[in-house]
């Protein structure tokens, strides 16, 4: 059989699509993503209206959402696409479809990339418009510049964070362990090294590297309240490098052990 | 083909797979014996690149299994019916696995048809019955109409229909020329299907013979006669011996001869004029043959 059609990467990255969008968690945690950022647009618009103290833009908004509620869908998502594998032995029909241990890792990042990069380019919109219809012209406005930095920064976030998990899940196996690594690693981490003495590391550690990716340069974002030492496009590339990590090593971890 | 060269595989200390050296051929069924724990399955997942071994190499149609492009339309394996998402419906499973190697789409019907199960490919798999999830796991086996195909105890579960429809498939793939390699732990079952028998115990080769010559190799042919008067049977018994027969009771009426052949125990009864009422050849059934040849290695043995 020499036929080079099928097969190989391509083949790889067409079976984890089919396999993604065939089992029902990853429609859930999408539509609670989407639910949690609705929500919490509304609210927060509906708040601005009242709440002459602490005044925000729509982006602002979309970004608060973003970050406290809809990437833990996100998380959930890319860590429940790799560790659904190992829960019901899923992994060992995998390796026989794809032997090649490293094009799988390839293949499901592959997948989540588009996706999960579409996801938050949506999301950032829809909360956006909402809250802006919802505050309907109390808070701050929001310039295309400002809208724009939010919206390609959690694509950008949820896109490199979707890698993250799945090198997580590749690593440990278990969906409880790569979660609750994740989101230690995302938010409570970054605050113990910032009580200890060393807040200038805060900025790279890859939660708060997203939410800079999402906020305009020289303006503080609405998580840590300071303002990021690098450009947006910066925290994504500090992101992607904690996300080539994660691949690598749960690579490592799947190449050299026994399915 | 697959071939296999001084296969290992340790667990720390623990020797599962012990250099094991044998090639499975193509156009007939390999039955792959071993007791439990005998290292049957650890070899097959070494074969298709799941497990690695320490030492020595498992080779499919003279490749490693990593080196197919498209594995599935090469070697198609049954190892566990239950290696799938459970929340994913079976059409769609067997779908990803077509994609993943290029096989039609329209393959997945077909396969699906030929293990009955097209009424449920919309159901999820974790719903199915033992015996739908090895039915599905044969359908993916099937999927890339490949040349090598591994069933690791295929019929777990089954029914006596289905158990009877394996057997067919198995022999029916066979006559197709392809390699056929099943494991089981059942010799009843494998002198019904195999031709071929590899057989294994604590991870060393054991045998590898045709079905008949194992059984001739590993048992000895006797011969049971019938006699209802104790006094003829006690003076057929005294001639048999005379002639270099070994005789010992068996049911109620029964002798059991060894050592002469059943044309000469027929004649000395004739000669006395002994009244028969039976007079059989005894073949060892696969299963007792392969019970004298294992009893050594049961891995999980009851102690006496």
């Amino acid at each position: 059989m020499t036929t080079a059609v099928g097969g190989g990467l391509t083949g790889a990255v067409a079976a984890e699509w089919t396999k993604f969008w065939s089992v029902r968690a990853t429609w859930w945690c999408l539509a609670a993503g989407t639910a949690l950022m609705l929500g919490y647009s509304t609210l927060s618009g509906i708040a601005q209206r009242y709440d002459g103290d602490r005044p925000m833009g729509a982006h602002t908004i979309a970004l608060g959402g973003g970050f406290y509620l809809a990437q833990f869908a996100v998380i959930a998502a890319a860590t429940l696409f790799v560790t659904s594998e190992y829960a019901g032995g899923g992994i060992r029909s995998t390796l026989l479809w794809t032997p090649v241990r490293s094009r799988v890792v390839l293949a499901k990042a592959a997948v989540l990339l588009p996706v999960l990069a579409g996801y938050g380019v949506l999301l950032s919109c829809a909360g956006m418009a909402l809250a802006s219809t919802v505050k309907d012209g109390h808070g701050l406005p929001t310039s295309f510049a400002a809208g724009f930095t939010t919206t390609s920064g959690m694509g950008g976030y949820y896109a490199l964070l979707g890698l993250l998990c799945t090198g997580f899940g590749w690593a440990l196996r278990s969906a409880a362990g790569a979660l609750v690594s994740v989101i230690v690693l995302l938010v409570p981490l970054p605050l113990i090294v910032a009580s200890l003495g060393l807040p200038e590391l805060m900025p790279y550690f890859p939660g708060i590297a997203g939410v800079n990716a999402m906020v305009e340069a020289g303006q503080p974002n609405p998580i840590t309240m300071t303002v990021a030492p690098y450009a947006p496009w910066a925290g994504l590339a500090i992101c992607a490098v904690w996300s080539a990590a994660a691949l690598l090593t749960g690579a490592a971890v799947l190449h050299r052990r026994d399915a | 083909m697959i071939t296999l060269r001084g296969l290992t595989k340790r667990y720390g200390e623990k020797t599962v797979v012990d250099a094991l050296t044998c090639d499975v051929e193509p156009g007939r069924v390999t039955g792959f014996l071993g007791p439990n724990g005998a290292g049957k399955s650890t070899t097959m997942r070494m074969t298709v690149g799941l497990d690695r071994p320490q030492d020595g190499e498992a080779l499919v149609g003279g490749r490693h299994y990593a080196e197919l492009r498209h594995p599935l339309r090469e070697v198609g394996a049954l190892l566990d019916a239950k290696a799938l998402h459970p929340g994913r419906s079976a059409g769609k499973h067997l779908l990803a696995m077509a994609r993943s190697n290029g096989i039609a789409p329209g393959r997945v019907e077909e396969v699906l048809a030929t293990v009955g199960l097209s009424d449920v490919a919309g159901k999820r798999a974790g719903q199915f019955s033992l015996g739908m999830g090895q039915r599905l796991g044969i359908a993916g086996a099937l999927l890339g109409d490949p040349g090598v195909l591994m069933f690791d105890e295929p019929v777990n579960g089954l029914d006596p229909d289905g158990v009877r429809w394996v057997r067919q498939l198995m022999r029916s793939l066979a006559a197709e020329g392809r390699t056929v390699f099943v494991s089981s732990h059942l010799m009843s079952e494998m002198q019904l299907t195999a031709d071929h028998l590899v057989v294994i115990g604590k991870g060393k080769l054991l045998a590898d013979a045709p079905v008949a010559e194992f059984i001739a190799g590993n048992s000895r042919t006797t011969v049971s006669v019938v006699v209802p008067a104790d006094a003829e049977r006690d003076a057929l018994d005294r001639r048999l011996r005379a002639e270099g027969g070994l005789t010992h009771p068996g049911e109620p009426g029964e002798l059991v001869v060894d050592g002469l052949a059943v044309t000469h125990v027929g004649d000395l009864a004739h000669e006395l004029g002994v009244r028969m009422h039976g007079l059989a050849e005894r073949t060892a059934s696969l299963e007792q043959a392969y019970m004298e040849l294992t009893a050594s290695s049961v891995e999980y043995g009851v102690s006496a």
